[in-house]
């Protein structure tokens, strides 16, 4: 008895709970039977437990070494060290598997756990859609794709991909990972909507907390997976459009726009249609993302996962989207809007134009990412679609969102008196005309960075001045500054968390342009004592040194780095050779940080004790990129945080309206929600 | 008045910026020079032994050699697109990094701004089709009237008014609009 074969038979009894789940909640909710939809719940708890324990008991066979597990041979051996050795986890194909399934089951237990927040009507559809999602990952993972098949025990194992073998591995495939599947539960929101075809606006709430939960991980997954590449890859950047890339980001565009579409319908009552479809578009887009991962059908950076489940995971999309678009059809003739639309200069006009950006986004890197496919099937015929096309696709789409993200909360809501909208803009256009006219006298001479900095001051200063003026407002009522400006978040979460998601990324735009325009890049080859001089830089070559350990020898070449004629610092750029994976030597980039400039330099080529070719990458503003992506996520978990005592209080007032509110209840529950 | 003046404001601005932006546009050096030129084609080729990197970028021995040719080639006075037709034939049209204004790989370019544009125009078709359909609906929407009930108050005051209603509104969460409305107008 191993510790595998206990894996083994939870993930058979997990499955089989799943399966139970998903029946006897929906017999639950046609039958109109409680307690049966309380055994379903019960149920996924079941589910939950079992999916730990297989997840521990996998782990425990990497800690004890135990190599008779294929999977653990496979991905781990005697010298890695223990943190590693516990990652490599979710380091392959069946382990990463496990880990979604895992986080699933999770996210299910977390909602019923919570479940009496949301409409009753909806739980057992949700539980069943939940449900309906893990049994999936759970056939994947009892049949084709088991972490814990067991071989004759090797005496050591392969090892991790020394790519693998970086801090980053630690955080970014688990984020990432647990992002594509967060898009499962607005998912289950959905179809359980469309199924019940009853929903009361607490579904709205409920499926935009989900969302915004899911926005925030999928967000933290992507800049930790900018930032990785960034420290690993050795290219200078930290972005390249690559297919896997691009997947990770499409649920995110979409996410976004239904972020913003779902206020639309919560003030409004219109969009309804479209916020549903952009639902399923993101779940589609997160399975389309992870099938695109695991099945190596378009080569990528990430090729370190190809197999055979490529084609399970096409099934499963293609059951996903017929399923949800039928109920979506099925569902079409309830879903008019309440209200009609006043004017395109509104809050609710450039909400739309958001969306038609984001999406527009979303088509184009999807469209990017998949021709080459095309082309090979139309025309056997391979191409390629590279960075540059994303650049000249993407980046005047996101130009003009920027600008919309500045005007749009200086919008009202249905209409705005163009003379409050051309007061409101004032300000805003003030600062970027300072911008324009600065940056060139500061020697920035490139048009394209010229307009980009501008929309960015623009929007920056439109939202800064939208915070100020907040405050100004409170602090007539005589709150000092200071605290008119924490009651705002306090109080307002939503609308100042939104800000602050935008401050953000007007950051990270801030510093895309900087790293896409004026990067520096510069080869020298160097014997001791030799210098290259880059941007006021001066690096003066030492020599290489040879260290060898157990597993793996690390060459590093030693350098100074002088500026301002000053000595900084000794730094060591260089490269390890696992024993494993000889053919595949990981970098060792060194970047040091200057204020907002980066100095990132890597060991491109050496020979012996004393040659190195050194290649150094000037990177303005990258460190924004960093800060704007914190930003992002701080603004995402302010808006996500829950409000307890804005909830009291409102309970208060509404205790003495009642009356009201029932009537307004009673208004909803006529079907024009829906 | 004053609605006068700000709008002239914001116009006035708004040209300055247009005029700088011009400026800059008409003061690039408008032949480029033949390294910018290499640059530009070296950008547009997909290193062939590289991962994800252009010849422009790349370090490797065979982009510095394919640099050299597109140097030559264009001394020679080829234009651009010759150049990399020239690639094209010699390694297949996977070395195109950016797809080709040309033939199927058109169709990379056109698929999404028509859809974009589609969308757009589907956008505005949708909007007016709303807005027709609607025409007595528009129940007086509150801004407007607010900013003309408060002549001669300070910018400050108007946008307080204004941030008020908005915040009051989303205190009290996922109302039904109207009674909302109804609830701002009695305030």
């Amino acid at each position: 008895m191993y510790f595998s074969d206990l894996g083994t038979v939870s993930l058979i009894l997990a499955l089989g709970f799943a399966l139970y789940t998903m029946i006897v909640a929906v017999i639950g909710a046609m039958r109109n039977q409680p307690q049966l939809v309380a055994s379903a719940q019960r149920s996924v708890l079941a589910v939950t437990f079992f999916l730990i324990l297989a997840s521990a008991a996998l782990i425990i066979s990497f800690l004890t070494h135990d190599f008779g597990v294929s999977y653990v041979a496979q991905h781990s051996n005697l010298a890695m060290p223990w943190y590693f050795t516990a990652a490599a986890f979710y380091g392959g194909q069946e382990g990463s598997l496990l880990y979604w399934a895992l986080t699933l089951s999770l996210f299910s237990a977390i909602f019923v756990f919570t479940a009496k927040r949301a409409p009753v009507v909806l739980i057992p559809y949700v539980v069943a859609t939940l449900m309906g999602i893990e049994t999936f990952f759970l056939i994947m993972l009892t049949t084709v794709s088991n972490p814990f098949v067991r071989i004759l025990a090797p005496s050591d194992g392969n090892g991790l991909n020394p790519l693998l073998m970086d801090p980053g591995m630690l955080v970014h495939p688990p984020m990432l990972l647990m992002g594509y599947m967060s898009f499962s539960v607005p998912f289950a929101f959905a179809v359980a909507a469309m199924v019940t075809g009853n929903l009361s606006s607490d579904w709205l709430r409920s499926i935009r907390r989900w969302t915004l939960a899911a926005w925030s991980i999928q967000t933290t997954g992507l800049v930790l997976g900018a930032w990785w590449a960034y420290h690993v890859l050795g290219w200078g950047g930290y972005w390249g459009w690559d297919p896997v890339e691009n997947a990770a980001l499409l649920p995110w565009l979409t996410a976004t726009a239904f972020l913003h579409s779902t206020m639309v319908q919560e003030r409004r009552g219109m969009l309804k249609v479209w916020n549903r479809a952009l639902v399923i578009l993101s779940f589609a887009l997160s399975i389309f993302g992870t099938f695109e991962v695991r099945s190596g059908v378009i080569s990528s950076v990430h090729s370190f996962a190809y197999s055979d489940v490529g084609s399970y995971f096409l099934v499963f999309l293609a059951i996903v989207i017929v399923f949800s678009t039928g109920l979506f059809l099925f569902r079409l003739p309830k879903l008019h809007a309440e209200q009609e639309f006043d004017s395109v200069i509104s809050r609710e006009g450039v909400f739309l134009l958001n969306n038609l950006l984001l999406v527009g986004m979303a088509f184009a890197t999807l469209w990017g990412t998949i021709f080459p496919l095309i082309s090979a099937v139309i025309r056997r015929q391979t191409m390629t679609v590279g960075p540059p096309f994303y650049d000249q696709v993407i980046g005047p789409l996101l130009a003009v969102l920027i600008l919309a993200m500045g005007v749009g909360p200086l919008l009202a809501w249905r209409r705005t008196s163009s003379a409050a909208l051309w007061r409101n803009l004032g300000v805003p256009t003030i600062i970027a005309a300072v911008c324009a006219a600065v940056l060139p006298l500061a020697g920035v001479t490139d048009i394209l960075a010229n307009i980009g900095f501008s929309l960015c001051a623009f929007t920056a200063a439109a939202s800064l001045y939208e915070l100020w003026r907040g405050m100004c407002v409170r602090h007539s009522h005589g709150e000092p500054y200071l605290l008119a400006l924490y009651m705002l978040f306090n109080r307002y979460r939503q609308r100042y968390g939104g800000y602050v998601v935008h401050l953000g990324l007007v950051l990270l735009t801030v510093g895309v342009i900087g790293s896409h325009f004026f990067q520096i890049q510069q080869d020298a080859l160097l014997k001791p004592g030799q210098d290259m001089n880059v941007a006021g830089f001066r690096l003066t070559y030492l020599g290489n040194l040879d260290t060898k350990e157990p597993d793996k020898e690390i060459i590093t070449s030693q350098l100074q780095i002088w500026h301002d004629g000053q000595l900084q610092s000794y730094i060591y750029p260089g490269r390890t050779f696992y024993h494993n994976f000889d053919d595949q030597p990981a970098s060792q980039i060194s970047i040091t940080t200057f204020g907002v400039t980066d100095l990132y330099v890597f060991l491109a080529d050496w020979t012996g004790a004393s040659q190195a070719t050194i290649r150094v990458f000037i990177n303005p503003l990258v460190p924004l990129v960093w800060y704007g992506g914190l930003l992002m996520l701080l603004g995402g978990i302010l808006c996500w945080w829950p409000v307890r005592t804005k909830r009291a209080a409102v309970r208060v007032s509404q205790t003495s309206d009642v009356s009201r509110s029932q009537k307004s209840a009673g208004i909803e529950s006529k079907g024009i929600v829906v | 008045m004053k609605q006068k003046y700000s709008f002239s404001l914001v116009l006035g601005i708004v040209v300055v910026i247009a005029a700088i932006w011009s400026c800059m546009y008409l003061l690039a050096p408008k032949p480029p020079t033949l390294d910018q030129r290499v640059r530009d084609v070296g950008s547009q080729l997909k290193c062939p032994i590289c991962q994800g990197e252009s010849v422009a970028d790349s370090p490797s021995l065979l982009a510095q050699q394919m640099r050299g040719v597109i140097r030559q080639q264009l001394q020679a006075g080829k234009s651009e697109q010759e150049v990399i037709q020239y690639f094209v034939d010699r390694y297949g049209e996977q070395i195109v990094w950016t797809p080709q204004w040309q033939g199927f790989s058109l169709l990379a370019w056109l698929v999404p701004i028509g859809l974009l544009l589609a969308g757009a125009g589907l956008l505005l078709f949708t909007l007016r089709n709303w807005h027709i359909s609607s025409p007595t609906t528009g129940s007086t929407t509150t801004l407007d009237k607010d900013d003309k009930d408060l002549p001669g108050e300070d910018e400050l005051e108007r946008y307080r008014v204004l941030l008020e209603q908005e915040l009051v509104a989303e205190d009290v969460l996922f109302k039904d609009y109207r009674v909302e409305s109804q609830s701002c107008q009695s305030l």
